[in-house]
């Protein structure tokens, strides 16, 4: 009884939670060849990791405690730490949460998504393989097995992004993917051997205790190598085109993952690095870094997607601007700024995981994502469609859904920071989130126009709603959407506040591993403050009241009825107005809808349709170039 | 019994002061106003000042057709959300010292609330399904991302001024605005905020789409762009919804710039408020309907990132250094 009560007791969670994930992939491997066998046990090991993860919440967000956990008891001998270890705090079960609930939302979303597919066996092995490598990553207290969980999760990501190998693009996209994710791993990998060589110590407790003491010019190296490889598993900036390759080619639940997950993992990594390990390397200088990349990211691939006819590659830049308001929130170095951009990271992983979803959708029933083919499907796939605009709603941030609500704490810790700070730059970063976000609103009004409104071309008669266990999946996600959007107050309270508290907190994370924390630099926090009113809740009572009362008015006036005009068909309708032009070069929908925007932004869009040449050797000369670059930085400025 | 009377007076707020019967009857007026004084200065006679309204009531009356290739329940859903959108607005924008619901938007959320209507207009257009909604909807898009950056500046800029002035660095709350002016003046007698007060003047007719910024609905090249489709009670919803527009916009620019003038007396307030919007519309969207040609969408683009922009820039970067 004793022994089943210390098995059952919440501080073997975490492990439990990466091994469940990591078993259920070998045990698909096995006994995976029966169909009922393989989704069950698929779906029994995402189910086991969300709730081992949200047990999990009581003692660690609300409760605040830090778990520490040594594997096989091999604690500190000496004063250093030999053994692994996992330790979990606010900042780890915040990703934690993220990670079990894509996964597991995902998860039931394959299980008719690839029903058309071969190998389903080799898909739920390597996706079992990817979630756990991510959920290894954010909950270990170890930066070498961070660089372990990084690589499994990049050679699974890579397998699964060429996984329908036969579609065009599919082995190309891994194999750039393949190239530059390597090269980003084994910066990873110099890094942490600087860092060892020098502290002698892989425990990230320890670290964050040793290597504030002692900054020379290896460890300001070892600070942009680390930084380099998390930015590439975060596909940030100048990373960007490998995502857009990756999430073109793989399948939609694979996408969800890359992109709510995977980056999650990278963005993970370099608050850990920057907060953590780094910090007395002055966080104002590497607020720059970060807010810089950030806001670039935000900007470039929003103006990417704009030039996007691909559904899926649309997405996938919508997915690294987003992040890269992440970025820039985190890196503000406000409590405020830090709390707004885990906020959006939940957001992210929500709103971009429907739109994926919704995309997998698409593909499923009508095999393309080709925005010039698509068209009028909210006849077809009524569902799939209201699911979608609440989706996109949410990432242009329209109120009361989540992505409003991110976004304005975003704006408003960016604003604040420049008043406090007295820095110009900063307004800039609010004026360019403003308007990155007015940029996302067009690209999707772009794809509802193209995909799900105008006019359904005759290939696509036949499509049907997809099944109902899709929707399911879509339908979790919608609604997350809509609790995290109108109840800002508790994901504040109870998700992100305590995480941006963990990582203001780092001598604490220190010591709760019997390390002395007492000389960490702890960077000054500031408060919750918020400077705007926004109460979702009754706004959207008002709103009620006011379309009840339209609506009624509406309805005493006759409004509902109206007669179809089935006499004219569309054909003969609108003749005239393509007068003989190529139906193609006209401006109706795709690519070119926005035409009055690109023709001003000409240069810069014909510049980055040269540099973004989709040759591999051009994206590894980035790598190395952004590598460059960061080491300069840190050495000369840090 | 509190809370009777409470909820009888937010249901007065929304339908009749600062909502619907108010928005409906100022909208019109100025719309019909707006008639009236483009048709003088181009030497018309011009329809009479209440002819908005006999529009609007025989467009209720007209059959309402959808069109075959429509997704039927956006088309006739769409005009309701953007004007009820619109009257939420109108709530939040104070009057002078009367705020009908406060501490519950501010300046960014006003901003996003704007999209709104004009999603919602764009959703109706394209579940029309055709192709000159296509065209109107893509125009349309690029209007608003133009407008978007120069009302963002000129936002801002208000905010510092009224931080820096109460204390507190930011102020994004309309009612802190309204506090501030009220006790200090008109925020349009300070040299900072002239530029953008012009610029927010500038703003105005390319949010609510009219001459010379309306090549999304040009009737004479794409038959309205996204109203091509529409015809009976809907139609009439959205001609409503963009005169409840002129006013919205208008009274966001004497909230934001010309606070402070008013009596106390809700009423006379009121009616204040009607006049402002009414000299307003006058200046920016008649007369500068009265003397401009249609301007093609790329112009639009350039014009408003470049001169708007720049107007508002200097507003903010005046404010910035506390001037």
């Amino acid at each position: 009884m004793n022994y089943l009560g210390n098995i059952l007791s919440y501080q073997h969670f975490p492990i439990y939670a990466i091994m469940v994930l990591f078993l259920g992939s070998f045990l698909i491997a096995v006994f995976g060849e029966n169909r009922i066998a393989r989704n069950i046990l698929a779906l029994l090991s995402v189910t086991a990791a969300l709730g081992f993860v949200a047990a999990l919440i009581k003692p660690v967000l609300m409760d605040g405690e830090i778990i520490s956990y040594w594997m096989g008891a091999r604690e500190p001998a000496g004063g250093y730490a030999i053994g692994i270890a996992l330790e979990v705090d606010a900042l780890s079960l915040f990703f934690a949460l993220l990670v079990s609930l894509a996964v597991f939302v995902s998860g039931v979303y394959s299980i008719q998504y690839m029903n058309r597919d071969h190998n389903e066996k080799e898909y739920y092995t390597l996706y079992l393989l990817l979630c756990g490598g991510v959920m290894g990553m954010v909950l270990s207290g170890d930066l070498f097995n961070m660089f372990i969980m990084v690589e499994i999760l990049t050679f699974a990501a890579v397998a699964l992004t060429a996984f329908r190998n036969t579609a065009r693009g599919a082995v190309e996209a891994a194999f750039k993917y393949l190239v530059v994710g390597c090269m980003g791993s084994t910066c990873i990998l110099a890094g942490t051997a600087m860092l060892y060589a020098q502290t002698h110590t892989l425990n990230l407790a320890q670290l964050a205790q040793l290597v504030p003491g002692d900054v020379n010019t290896a460890t300001k190296v070892a600070f942009a190598l680390l930084f380099v490889g998390f930015g590439t598993k975060a596909f940030i900036v100048p990373f960007h085109p490998l995502a857009a390759d990756a999430h073109g080619a793989a399948p939609a639940s694979i996408s969800v993952i890359i992109s709510g997950v995977l980056t999650k993992s990278g963005i993970y990594g370099i608050i850990r690095i920057t907060y953590f390990l780094f910090q007395s390397m002055g966080l104002g200088t590497m607020q720059f870094l970060l807010v810089f990349i950030g806001s670039l990211s935000m900007f470039v691939c929003v103006t990417m997607a704009l030039a996007q006819h691909d559904f899926k590659r649309l997405l996938a830049f919508h997915s690294i601007s987003q992040i890269g308001y992440v970025l820039t929130a985190v890196g503000l170095c406000t409590a405020l700024g830090v709390s707004a951009g885990l906020y959006h990271a939940i957001n992210h992983t929500l709103f971009k995981g429907l739109l994926f979803l919704a995309a997998g959708a698409v593909l499923h029933e009508t095999g393309t994502t080709d925005l010039n083919k698509l068209g009028g499907l909210a006849k077809k796939m009524p569902h799939t469609t209201v699911l979608f605009l609440i989706g996109a709603f949410s990432i242009s941030g329209l109120p009361p859904f989540n992505g409003f609500a991110s976004k304005w704490l975003i704006y408003q810790a960016s604003y604040q920071k420049a008043v406090e700070s007295g820095n110009i730059g900063f307004l800039l970063v609010t004026v360019i989130a403003l308007v990155t976000s007015v940029l996302t609103l067009a690209s999707f009004v772009k794809v509802s126009h193209s995909v799900f409104f105008g006019q359904l071309p005759p290939e696509l008669e036949n499509v049907r709603e997809v099944s109902w266990g899709m929707r399911l999946a879509m339908g979790i996600f919608a609604l997350l959407c809509l609790v995290t959007g109108l109840f800002p107050g508790l994901v504040t309270g109870y998700l992100t506040e305590p995480a941006a508290t963990a990582v203001f907190n780092v001598s604490q994370y220190i010591e709760a591993m019997g390390f002395d924390g007492s000389a960490a630099v702890q960077p000054e926090a500031g408060s919750f403050q918020y400077v705007g009113a926004w109460d979702p809740v009754s706004w959207l009572l008002v709103l009620c009241i006011a379309l009840l009362a339209v609506t009624i008015a509406a309805a005493a006036g006759k409004y509902g009825n109206f007669s179809r005009n089935r006499a004219a068909r569309r054909e003969d309708k609108y003749q005239l107005f393509y007068g003989g032009e190529a139906q193609e070069l006209s401006q109706l929908g795709g690519d070119d809808l926005f035409w009055g925007f690109k023709h001003n932004w000409r240069g810069y869009f014909n510049y980055m349709h040269r540099m973004h040449s989709g040759i591999v050797n051009d994206y590894a000369l980035w790598a190395v170039i952004d590598l460059a670059l960061v080491m300069l930085f840190s050495l000369i400025v840090l | 019994m509190t809370v009777v009377i409470d909820a009888l007076m937010y249901l007065g707020y929304v339908l009749i002061f600062p909502g619907f019967l108010f928005c409906f009857l100022a909208g019109m007026l100025l719309c019909g106003i707006d008639r009236k004084l483009v048709a003088k200065m181009q030497k018309r006679v011009g329809p009479p000042v209440l002819q908005p309204f006999y529009d609007f009531f025989k467009l209720c009356g007209k059959e309402t057709i959808v069109p075959d290739a429509a997704e039927g329940i956006c088309f006739m859903f769409a005009p309701l959300l953007g004007l009820a959108a619109l009257v939420v607005i109108q709530l939040f924008i104070p009057v002078f010292g009367f705020t009908a619901i406060s501490g519950m938007a501010d300046i960014v959320v006003i901003l996003y609330l704007l999209l709104i209507p004009a999603v919602s207009i764009i959703l109706g257009g394209a579940a029309s399904g055709s192709p000159y909604a296509g065209v109107g909807l893509s125009r349309e898009m690029v209007t608003i991302i133009s407008c978007e950056l120069p009302l963002v500046l000129v936002l801002l800029a208000v905010a510092k001024t009224v931080g820096d002035a109460m204390g507190t660095g930011l102020c994004f709350s309309l009612r802190g605005i309204a506090e501030y002016q009220a006790a200090n003046g008109s925020l349009i007698c300070r040299i900072s905020m002239l530029p953008a007060a012009a610029a927010m003047l500038l703003i105005i007719p390319g949010e609510t789409g009219n001459h010379p910024f309306d090549a999304a609905e040009a009737e004479t090249e794409i038959c309205e762009g996204l109203l091509a489709e529409y015809s009976g009670a809907p139609l009439a919803v959205f001609k409503l919804s963009h005169a409840v527009k002129m006013l919205t916009l208008t009274s966001l620019f004497a909230a934001l710039f010309l606070g402070g003038l008013g009596t106390g007396m809700v009423v006379l307030d009121a009616l204040l408020l009607f006049v402002i919007c009414a000299v307003l519309t006058a200046l920016t969207i008649s007369f500068v309907h009265a003397v401009t040609a249609r301007l093609k969408i790329e112009q639009i683009f350039k014009y408003y990132w470049t001169v708007v922009t720049l107007l508002a820039a200097v507003s903010l970067v005046l404010a910035w250094y506390g001037l």
